[in-house]
């Protein structure tokens, strides 16, 4: 009986998601991005993966001296990311952060290709 | 516990083997096939270690080791035997430890090794009804993933 | 030997039955909408239960091969996915194996943090599991109300790790995120709040008349088959026997902080009631203790992407029971050979063993009782030794037939609805017939 009382007097714990936002903690792990300026190309985060998200795309070559280097930038299916933060702990450019966002469902999969990094 | 490892070096001198030390309390005894019995039955009357915690299968190249892992308190015990290729024939442990049954069926399905006196040996317990009778058993090093789903049908779609 | 044809046929149907498969990777319920295949044939005289046949293995997903060809950190994010509920501790089993090939030591800090985590993940499924219980009894006012609770220590780990269930927390030699500033108080505050919801559902198991029926005398086995038949964790504990890895083997911050192990004597399903909600208590006393107590430090060592060649196992306990890991390296960036052990697959003879003698009914509490890390009953198949009958039930009309047994005179409106299920159940025995 108590319980009864107790319980009509708190606020309800279901929330009114989607007609109101969520509540999210500081912490929450959504959608991945990156900043593209500060992307070097290192692969380091296509190495540490492990849902193997990120592929390196070859965008060709830039002379350094008088060497030829390749030059790659991050493809990300954000399909299969798990959300992790591998990638964020290891990027030593800090170009990688994991946003709040996690409405990401989409009848499309070519939407949740990140390619900013690739596009010139 | 000193007192179990010095326990248990006498047993392994028994049946000809000696006891190695892992990293922290854990030992392990490699035992041949014809004297597995009397030893387990030493560890678990004996010793009183009761608990068997599972009976993992290594490919070795041309053995299949089968290790039988045993708790108390603090020591880990994990013995270890051996069985060829070409015969996977092994003795069953269950009329002394009768909770290892559904670990050396899962040894079955896996790795092809028959355990003589498992009432349940010829049962399969993960693999699927129509798994094809020449496919090799799943976790040997020889059976590729991608071979296995190509036979049982499971094409993945590549990006 | 002469037989009669009541017992050849008593045999016989004992040898259609092939006992078979059984889950290498049980993995949990992350929701409990999601259902989990498996299914078992029952053998009954009348409503007795004689013999039962499980077969699982529709999850297998083949883990263990796939380890072989991963790097090490990669495998870490793999097995945290075995099981919803127990992820922590598969990933924490599983660094705890590699860490002791390293020779690199864990810092104390991140051994406290790693309690601290584990202690609320045991919390969680404890209060799931509680919910499961009353769902099943008939009583889902209990289950409302018990998941309810079960927020609070979900937004709470959320606030530390970021996610609601696979918490991604554990590294080789140490965790990746440190405690948030300021939460010290929080979570003091909200494990007394959840010390005194499990004190409320203690009573409320003891005095409900609907708890006490579906769970008093039920479920019962000896100390000695469950010990022969190596049973763990709580349903080790429920006879008797204290056997405990916290205890026994201490791992992480556990021979630091105060242990309360919890054993009952009779070993029925309401005595299993009470130790899973006894342990909820202690493990918000150990989680308000490494809270304050908690040490200064770094919470990381770094450690090469190459593992030395050695194998090591460990075992840790999770809330369902013992977890071992057993991990073999020969020197390379991707192990040999990864085993691991599920709880539930060590206790299933023991739970086979319960089930006997038991009527139909009760399925749904024992199988249960022994909070399997394969779920729900989705399909089952009985046959009736004595008229010779087979039929197929799923669990919800399993779950009203308990439910229509234990408590007949429920409310007409009620009774409508589960004559509706009934007349589904009748002409579906008429067709299989």
């Amino acid at each position: 009986m108590p319980e009864m009382f107790r319980l009509m007097l708190e606020k309800p714990t279901t929330e009114a998601y989607p007609f109101k936002p969520i509540q999210l903690t500081e912490r929450f792990r959504g959608k991945l991005d990156i900043d593209p300026a500060k992307c070097t190309g290192c692969q380091v985060c296509a190495l540490v993966c492990p849902a193997a998200v990120i592929t390196m795309v070859d965008l060709g070559t830039r002379k350094v001296g008088d060497r030829e280097l390749k030059v790659r930038r991050p493809l990300f299916d954000l399909a299969s990311c798990i959300s992790c933060g591998e990638c964020v702990d290891n990027c030593a450019f800090n170009a990688l952060q994991l946003t709040k966002q996690f409405e990401i469902a989409t009848p499309n999969k070519t939407d949740l290709l990140m390619n900013k990094a690739v596009v010139k | 516990m000193s007192e179990t490892v010095t326990k248990l070096e006498s047993y392994a001198e028994e049946v000809g083997t000696k006891v190695t030390a892992l990293r922290k309390n854990e030992n392990i005894v490699e035992v041949p096939q014809d004297k597995l019995k009397t030893f387990v039955a030493h560890v678990v009357n004996d010793l009183h270690i009761r608990h068997l915690m599972t009976i993992t299968g290594l490919d070795l190249g041309e053995n299949l080791g089968i290790t039988y892992h045993f708790s108390l308190e603090r020591d880990t015990i994990h013995v270890r035997s051996f069985v060829p290729k070409t015969k996977p024939v092994a003795v069953s442990i269950v009329d002394i430890v009768p909770g290892a049954i559904l670990y050396e069926m899962e040894l079955h399905d896996m790795f092809g090794i028959e355990f003589a006196g498992n009432p349940w040996k010829d049962q399969k317990l993960l693999l699927p009804d129509d798994w094809p009778a020449d496919l090799p058993p799943p976790l040997l090093k020889t059976s590729k993933a991608d071979q296995i789903r190509k036979r049982l049908g499971l094409e993945v779609e590549k990006k | 030997m002469s037989t009669s044809p009541e017992q050849q046929r008593r045999e016989e149907s004992a040898g259609l039955m092939e006992y078979s498969t059984e889950s290498l990777v049980p993995f949990g319920p992350i929701h409990p909408a999601l259902k989990e295949p498996e299914y078992f044939k029952l053998v009954l005289e009348g409503e007795r239960i004689v013999n039962v046949i499980p077969r699982i293995g529709y999850v297998h997903r083949g883990l263990e091969k796939a380890a072989e060809s991963r790097p090490w950190v990669q495998n870490m994010y793999m097995f945290e996915r075995t099981c919803g509920i127990c992820s922590f501790v598969h990933s924490l089993c599983y660094g705890q194996a590699v860490e002791e090939l390293t020779l690199f030591q864990v810092p104390k800090r991140a051994k406290y943090i790693r309690t601290i985590i584990a202690e609320m993940e045991r919390i969680h499924s404890h209060l799931l599991w509680v919910g499961l219980m009353g769902h099943w009894a008939g009583f889902d006012t209990l289950f409302m109300w018990v998941w309810n609770d079960r927020e609070v220590v979900l937004d709470l780990v959320e606030a530390i790790s970021g996610n609601r269930v696979h918490k991604s927390m554990n590294a080789f030699c140490g965790v990746r995120r440190d405690m948030p500033e300021n939460m010290k108080d929080r979570i003091v505050e909200r494990m007394k709040f959840l010390t005194d919801r499990a004190r409320y559902y203690r009573e409320v198991i003891d005095t409900e008349e609907t708890m006490l029926v579906r769970t008093e005398n039920i479920g019962r086995v000896s100390q000695d088959t469950a010990e022969k038949l190596c049973a763990v964790g709580p349903m080790a504990r429920y006879v008797g026997l204290r056997q405990d890895v916290r205890l026994n083997d201490p791992y992480a911050a556990y021979d630091e902080v105060p242990l309360d192990i919890v054993t009952t004597t009779e070993g029925d399903v309401h005595a299993l009631l009470r130790l899973r909600l006894d342990e909820l208590v202690a493990s918000a006393n150990i989680v308000s203790y490494a809270v304050e107590n908690l040490p200064d430090g770094p919470i990381r060592v770094k450690v090469p992407p190459v593992i030395p060649a050695g194998e090591h196992s460990s075992h840790c306990e999770a809330p369902r029971g013992e977890i071992f890991y057993y991990v073999k390296s020969s020197g390379g960036r991707t192990p040999e050979r990864v085993k691991s052990r599920q709880p539930t697959m060590a206790n299933l003879p023991t739970a086979l063993e319960m089930l006997k003698g038991q009527t139909l009914a009760d399925i749904p509490i024992v199988l249960t009782a022994i909070d399997p890390c394969f779920g729900c009953m989705d399909r089952m198949s009985f046959y009736d030794t004595e008229t010779n009958r087979r039929w197929t039930w799923s669990g919800e009309e399993l779950r009203q037939y308990g439910v229509n047994h234990y408590f007949p005179d429920r409310s007409k409106k009620q009774r409508g609805f589960t004559k509706a299920i009934d007349s589904s159940i009748n002409r579906r025995q008429r067709e299989s017939i």
